[in-house]
């Protein structure tokens, strides 16, 4: 039942920012109230106005389209769900082509602007919005367990593939089950240890950072800029 | 159970993030700093259970583990759900980071009504078919109100959306007995050899 897990492999150099101009934090933003003025244009006019920014990012920046197929092939099924459920067959497969067309342009943009970024970016934005030091600390925790759980997972379940591989149904999820539990206590009391020690020598849970620089005057405008571009898509949604 | 971008509208996701907000801010209030790192690891399962494929007949799903997680972290269960789904979105590109805030909710919320409905039951359980039935419900459960609610912010945004949504509650029904059974055996296990990890 269960199929060979975690063959996927990682993708590493999403881990690590790319150089940009502006700070993590604005490309953040902006690209959220972007996405925001998306998801709320209904109509034709604002539905122009937000296509604008991802269509000169695929002509102007070389976006490979290509990577928008698989995203496309799984929005191929909701369009059919939605046309085959909709009261009227043509206004289902309406909305499937809106709900597809704004999922694209929300995918260049962030592809562009936020996926870049990596986890490294995506934590420095977090610290420069205040975001609680818990869940920042528990951001590089949860991936630092990723990899832990993934190599003990992995291992154990190769090693029951090998004495047993014949297992089925019900028996199957049990031995699964079994495996993730040892697996999670061992990973735990390991990394409980850790942290105790952490906190013995006088350290939180936190890492340190050096405090940053404010946000520069090009940020600022890149923000005000995107505020006032989802604000002339909201307002233009009600004409 | 993640809903894609470009779907929900703009008051479902504001209300999505608004109730994530709230849960995120009390659950990191409950999660004491020496707990953090069981919440972190709970959270990994959660990603890693994305990529175990479950196939049920000639489709496939992925296990969701939302009980087990709420039966461990208890309230913490939003943040480490949060998380969970933030790198997905980042990484797998699953789901998306506008519509973070209502699958957040989605999931955060089942896991914790799980946990409200029946951590102190299992805990206090003495008998380990008890303890394998409540857990195989709690599974079960959570899936399905995972489901529901994903039907809801879909009703909530078109009136139109009901019947994709009846539809999306249907097919989570084998997910939900697998889901059962898995969890009625980790927490099983966990509750014999290990209690004290049972929030």
């Amino acid at each position: 039942m269960i199929q060979d897990s975690f063959t996927l492999t990682f993708p590493h150099e999403k881990f690590y920012a790319s150089r940009n101009n502006f700070a993590p934090e604005s490309l953040l933003v902006s690209a959220l109230v972007y996405s925001l003025a998306v998801s709320i244009s209904s109509n034709f006019i604002p539905l122009i106005l937000v296509l604008i920014l991802p269509v000169m990012i695929v002509c102007v920046k070389k976006f490979q389209v290509s990577s928008l197929l698989k995203l496309n092939i799984i929005n191929l099924v909701m369009i059919i769900t939605l046309a085959l459920t909709w009261p009227v067959f043509l206004d289902g497969v309406k909305m499937g082509m809106l709900i597809t067309l704004r999922l694209n342009m929300i995918y260049i943009v962030c592809e562009y602007m936020i996926f870049p970024l990596g986890i490294t970016g995506i934590y420095e934005a977090l610290y420069a919005l205040r975001v609680p030091e818990k869940l920042r600390v528990l951001i590089i925790l949860t991936l630092r367990g990723i990899f832990i759980m993934r190599e003990r997972l992995e291992t154990a379940l190769i090693s029951v593939k090998l004495r047993a591989p014949n297992l089925k149904g019900i028996m199957k999820l049990k031995v699964f089950a079994s495996i993730l539990a040892s697996v999670l206590l061992q990973s735990s009391s390991h990394s409980e240890r850790m942290m105790q020690a952490v906190i013995l020598r006088g350290g939180f849970t936190g890492f340190s950072q050096s405090e940053r620089e404010g946000l520069k005057l090009g940020d600022m405008l890149l923000i005000v800029s995107f505020m006032l571009y989802a604000a002339v898509v909201m307002k233009c949604n009600y004409i | 159970m993640h809903i894609s971008e470009g779907i929900l509208s703009g008051s479902v996701l504001i209300a999505g993030w608004a109730g994530t907000t709230a849960g995120i801010a009390y659950g990191l209030r409950k999660t004491e700093s020496e707990k953090i790192v069981r919440t972190a690891l709970i959270s990994s399962a959660f990603f890693l259970a994305s990529l175990v494929n479950v196939r049920i007949g000639p489709s496939s799903t992925h296990l969701t583990l939302l009980a087990p997680m709420g039966l461990i972290l208890g309230y913490s269960v939003f943040p480490a759900v949060f998380v969970a789904l933030l790198l997905q979105a980042l990484l797998f590109h699953f789901g998306g980071l506008l519509v973070l805030g209502a699958n957040t909710f989605i999931m955060g919320i089942s896991a914790l009504s799980v946990y409200i409905l029946f951590g102190k039951v299992i805990r206090e359980s003495d008998k380990k078919f008890l303890t394998f039935t409540i857990s195989f419900i709690a599974g079960a459960l959570a899936v399905m109100l995972g489901a529901f609610l994903v039907g809801l912010f879909l009703g909530l945004t078109d009136g139109n959306f009901l019947t994709a949504a009846k539809i999306i509650i249907v097919a989570h029904v084998p997910l939900a007995l697998i889901e059962g059974i898995v969890t009625g055996f980790l927490i099983s296990w966990l509750k014999k050899s290990s209690p004290e990890v049972l929030s």
